[in-house]
């Protein structure tokens, strides 16, 4: 921001100071960049039984063919985000991310003696979010330029199957927390930025309809200005 | 000048398997080519013999048999419809351009619940008129709770009026061997060819197998956009296995769809899936006689084990997967 300080004007025979006083970063209307890499944790998807209709009039019990336990491996990837402060403490960003995780399926316990298998493919996978930041400020420390933050926000995950040809699309909801640390005062800092968090997610190429959680951590270079 | 000819389906399916969508589907030669057995006007209109036997009138049998296609009629993927046209005292199997489905007596056909014939234009496989008899050697019952030692009319009318639709026999089972033949331990589509014991009632509901095969021969606009297929080849030693079951097992929801490899090159298609990943598993053709399938003449692979893909078939929405290959290897 600039300030200006008109004391007098030339033509009157006064002179004019101009006098540019730059704000330290973060306040209100900056805006921060972000770009990095993102771990995914694995987590559990629904585990199903391959059943035929037994052949009882008494035991109405399945006739188990095969069992099937599928999980989504961990996974890294990228990450970017943009904030913009709406004050020195509180800012909204948008995020995108994107890895390429492994969907497994743990087959088992054949009715005939087929050895087990883990049949597998690669997944890509994007998050396109939003957040709402709060910087802790009052529990800052190294001189205020490690600033502890929380951070929650939904999005829109989009994963595309293996070859590109099927799209499953569904909803996140996440809540975490990090650690920006920052260069010296200025008006432009630059920092790192880590932080942890929990995902809710819905739909996606999720096997249960039934919200799933996800851990995530992620390690990010930021500018701020 | 329409020729025609007659096919006999019994519980074993005497004809010709096709290289073709889905699991089993019925089909003649014409020349060099083989076209599906289906129905080109709906409604099918059929008859029903004026008889009953003991346990069931012949009003029950014809409220049981319209049931059974109500079953078909509903399967909101495809399109067929049915018409009860009257009671006649013509038997089934009569040439007579009428479409009847009874009872008839076949002591020596002692291991037959039940057989449909055709009578199709064999160079279209347009299905002319089809005839089914239930056989009265047999105790039946058209209980609602079912009944202990008698068979389950609607149960095996569903069956056969599958076929007279077009379809064929579904390998989506398990048995074992006993004195005396074959014993189903478990089975998931109707058209199994081995029925459930007497009293069960659990065959007049169709199975997702059972519900891909109709639709695949009489899809409607949003089975063909809605589902997909799997294709590829079963192969052992490099080179292809004729005969193999391959099942389609779908993680998310559970769902059993069938297909066959049908040519000396092992190639197979799975039609009628939901979209999204699913696990394949090629096993022989051992859970029944293999002319309840095929042509006995065919020359199908006995010798391999099953085995599943180590890979995720995914189905994508409309469209199909290609060039998947299972290989397997010799017992």
């Amino acid at each position: 921001m600039v300030l200006s300080l008109a004391v007098a004007s030339p033509a009157a025979g006064q002179v004019l100071i101009r006098k540019r006083v730059q704000q330290d970063v973060p306040r209100t209307g900056s805006w921060e960049i972000s770009a990095g890499a993102v771990w995914l944790a694995a987590f559990d998807l629904e585990d199903r039984t391959a059943e035929l209709t037994r052949n009882s009039t008494t035991d109405t019990s399945p006739f188990e063919q095969f069992t099937t336990t599928s999980r989504l491996d961990s996974a890294t990837g990228v990450q970017a985000r943009l904030a913009y402060y709406l004050t020195r403490s509180v800012a909204i960003e948008a995020g995108a991310r994107y890895a390429k995780p492994t969907l497994a399926v743990r087959i088992t316990g054949d009715a005939e003696q087929a050895a087990d298998v883990t049949a597998e493919e690669s997944v890509s996978h994007y998050l396109f979010d939003g957040s709402l930041v709060l910087h802790l400020r009052q529990v800052s420390f190294a001189s205020g330029r490690a600033v502890p933050f929380l951070a929650v926000g939904g999005g829109y995950v989009r994963e595309l199957h293996e070859g590109d040809e099927l799209v499953e699309t569904g909803t996140e909801y996440h809540a975490g927390a990090g650690l920006k640390f920052l260069s010296r005062p200025g008006p432009r800092r630059s920092g790192l930025r880590v932080d942890v968090g929990i995902s809710s997610r819905e739909g996606g190429l999720d096997l249960a309809d039934r919200r799933s959680t996800q851990t995530f951590a992620g390690i990010s270079l930021l500018y701020l200005f | 000048m329409r020729r025609a000819a007659g096919i006999l389906v019994v519980v074993a399916v005497v004809g010709f398997a096709l290289p073709v969508l889905g699991y089993l589907k019925l089909g003649s030669r014409a020349g060099t080519t083989t076209v599906n057995l289906k129905w080109n006007d709906f409604p099918i209109r059929y008859f029903v013999t004026n008889r009953g036997v003991p346990g069931v009138t012949a009003q029950q049998f014809q409220a049981t048999v319209s049931r059974a296609f109500s079953t078909w009629n509903a399967v909101e993927t495809a399109q067929t419809s049915s018409q009860f046209a009257g009671f006649t005292q013509a038997p089934p199997f009569d040439d007579d351009d009428m479409t009847v489905l009874g009872f008839l007596d076949r002591p020596e056909l002692d291991r037959v619940l039940g057989a449909t014939t055709f009578l199709i234009d064999v160079r279209t496989g347009e299905i002319v008129e089809s005839d089914i008899f239930f056989n009265a050697t047999f105790p039946w019952s058209t209980s609602s709770a079912g009944q202990t030692g008698s068979f389950d009319l609607e149960s095996i009318a569903v069956h056969e009026i599958g076929h007279l639709h077009g379809l064929g026999h579904s390998a989506l089972g398990e048995t074992e061997m006993r004195t005396g033949g074959r014993r189903v331990l478990g089975a998931e589509a109707v058209m199994f060819p081995i029925a459930f014991t007497a009293g069960s009632i659990s065959d007049r509901t169709l199975k997702a197998d059972d519900i891909a095969g109709i639709s695949d021969i009489y899809p409607t606009g949003v089975f063909t956009r809605d589902t997909g297929s799997i294709s590829g080849r079963v192969t052992k030693n490099g080179t292809g296995v004729l005969g193999a079951h391959i099942v389609a097992f779908n993680p998310r929801t559970g769902k059993l769809v069938g297909g066959f490899t049908l040519t000396a090159d092992g190639a197979f298609v799975i039609a009628g899936l939901d979209p999204g990943p699913h696990v394949l598993r090629a096993e022989p053709l051992d859970d029944g006689d293999i002319e309840s399938f095929f042509d006995a003449t065919l020359g199908v692979d006995l010798n391999f084990s099953a085995k599943f893909h180590d890979k995720l078939a995914i189905v994508p929405r409309g469209g199909g997967t290609r060039d998947i290959e299972i290989k397997v290897s010799p017992k």
